[in-house]
């Protein structure tokens, strides 16, 4: 079980995740029972996973979940139209990289929590001003990840397509495209568990509605059960979205499985 | 008549400060459905010749002509198989011959599925047709390549060491395989290669280059010295082949002493 680099019995692993996840748990109840950290500031796992029920049933959490989650979706949708072709043509032509890159690469330095107020003057406080602080957050970075995973295609797979009479057009869709796609798809998935940092900022700024809302609302009362649950639920989402992308990555990639 | 026409082509690419001469002033002709060799020392720039033929690379200077046609830029007309597999590894086996087909304008659509049968048959690939290329070997995913570059029936098939990667039992068989292929398409073919046997043992006709920059040593009329479509593998062990093998290796060691001496190319 200790074997240097050695892999491990499937049931074996889920074990020890397991185990890892129980320990963890049961170092916060001790801490939280024992009076060492006050229940006020940390209260009980049991405590929290309660709280978790009563934010469905008191209020209406799912609408709030549903809400994020459309944002989220929406922003990154925006982002991801634009960048994948604009960051595909990048690399393809170097002439339109080099005309854009050096702004993308000053922009993708500006921390976003800073252009929330510019936002929110220019799009007010509605829901134009969120969707414009994930794309913000996500789409210059992604389009340089996108250009990147362009670049990465080998040179003999693209000299290959033009000697057999692919134009231009071809081999882009043909060629780079499909061999970078893997890649991208991983990107993708990186790209948009950023997204949800930039939505609990945004949500938090100015919003009645959503995840980051609740958890921002509860904290006046210090319900510290309840913004713990709403900080769980953020972490459920977020685990099931990589997975469902990562299940959607191995189907469609089967060819990369040796 | 010169079919393909190499004529006075140079190549120099920029280096830190200097220009460097790759391909000095060359001028070949290459007849119809001829199989040539490039022999020659790694990075001698035989291969630069080559993807020169292919509008891969643009000549310095000088130009080459297809059938009186001066050539510009890749296209369906040269064909090339790459050192590395450049099977694509999101296609099946018959996938990737059948993109081969994609871009052709005189073959219709519904004639493709017997095409890539057929090549499939050539390249001896049966039964892998379902098969993505990283499940099979290196030598059967150069043959994919081999097939998919056939598929485009180009006028000039370019290969650049295709066997090069493979381990020489594999290398053998793709050897034989591939003058049973030229036998039956019978391709103007220009093949690269840095191994004295296999130079000998596909071509018509042999060029040996020197180290870099490229320039032709010797041009050896191979069909004159081991006669026609007698390439079988007995022919590796015939007295014929092996003289010709020693001739080839003495221009060759007369050339390495001869950089080495000059030493100014770090070879």
């Amino acid at each position: 079980m200790f074997g240097f680099r050695t892999s491990l019995p499937r049931r074996t692993e889920l074990a020890l995740g397991l185990a890892g996840l129980l320990l963890f748990l049961g170092l916060w109840h001790t801490a939280s029972v024992s009076g060492w950290v006050k229940q006020q500031f940390l209260p009980t796992p049991f405590a929290v996973v309660e709280a978790f029920g009563r934010l469905f049933t008191e209020r209406n959490f799912a609408g709030d979940i549903l809400i994020s989650v459309g944002r989220v979706w929406l922003a990154f949708f925006l982002s991801v139209i634009i960048a994948v072709p604009l960051g595909l043509l990048m690399s393809c032509y170097r002439a339109l990289g080099a005309l854009i890159e050096p702004f993308i690469d000053f922009v993708r330095y500006l921390p976003v929590p800073a252009m929330v107020p510019l936002l929110i003057i220019w799009f007010g406080v509605g829901e134009a001003s969120k969707i414009a602080v994930l794309w913000m957050g996500t789409f210059f970075q992604l389009i340089l990840l996108i250009s990147d995973d362009t670049k990465r295609v080998p040179a003999e797979y693209i000299e290959s397509g033009f000697t057999l009479g692919a134009n231009q057009w071809q081999v882009i869709r043909d060629i780079v495209f499909p061999a970078a796609l893997p890649n991208m798809v991983d990107n993708l998935r990186i790209t948009l568990g950023w997204c949800w940092t930039y939505l609990i900022i945004a949500e938090i700024v100015a919003a009645s509605s959503g995840v980051g809302h609740v958890i921002w609302s509860l904290r006046r009362f210090v319900k510290t059960p309840e913004v713990m649950a709403g900080i769980v639920a953020i972490g459920i989402i977020g685990l099931l979205t990589d997975q469902a992308f990562r299940w959607a990555h191995r189907r469609r990639f089967r060819y990369l499985e040796r | 008549m010169a079919y393909l026409s190499i004529e006075n082509v140079s190549k120099t690419f920029p280096g830190d400060g200097q220009e460097v001469q790759v391909v000095t002033p060359l001028t070949l002709n290459i007849a119809q459905g001829q199989i040539v060799t490039f022999l020659g020392p790694s990075g001698c720039g035989k291969t630069t010749v080559m993807r020169m033929v292919g509008g891969l690379e643009t000549p310095t200077a000088g130009q080459i002509t297809l059938d009186g046609a001066l050539l510009r830029g890749p296209d369906r007309r040269r064909g090339m198989v790459f050192q590395s597999y450049a099977a694509f590894p999101w296609l099946t086996v018959a996938g990737n011959i059948r993109l081969g087909l994609k871009y052709r304008p005189d073959l219709p659509p519904q004639d493709h599925d017997a095409a890539v049968a057929q090549l499939i048959d050539l390249v001896g690939l049966n039964g892998f047709d379902d098969s993505y290329t990283n499940r099979i070997s290196g030598g059967m995913r150069q043959r994919v390549a081999i097939a998919r570059t056939l598929a485009a029936d180009p006028d000039v098939l370019l290969m650049d060491e295709p066997f090069g990667a493979l381990d020489a039992l594999t290398r053998e068989h793709l050897q034989n395989k591939l003058l049973d292929i030229n036998r039956a398409a019978a391709k103007t073919t220009i093949f690269v290669t840095h191994d004295v046997e296999e130079a000998i043992l596909l071509a018509h006709r042999l060029i040996v280059f020197s180290a870099r920059p490229a320039r032709l040593l010797e041009d050896i009329d191979v069909t004159a010295h081991l006669g026609t479509d007698q390439r079988e593998q007995t022919l590796r062990d015939a007295p014929a082949f092996l003289d010709l093998r020693r001739h080839v290796q003495g221009i060759i060691r007369a050339e390495h002493a001869r950089a080495e001496q000059d030493g100014a190319h770090g070879i």
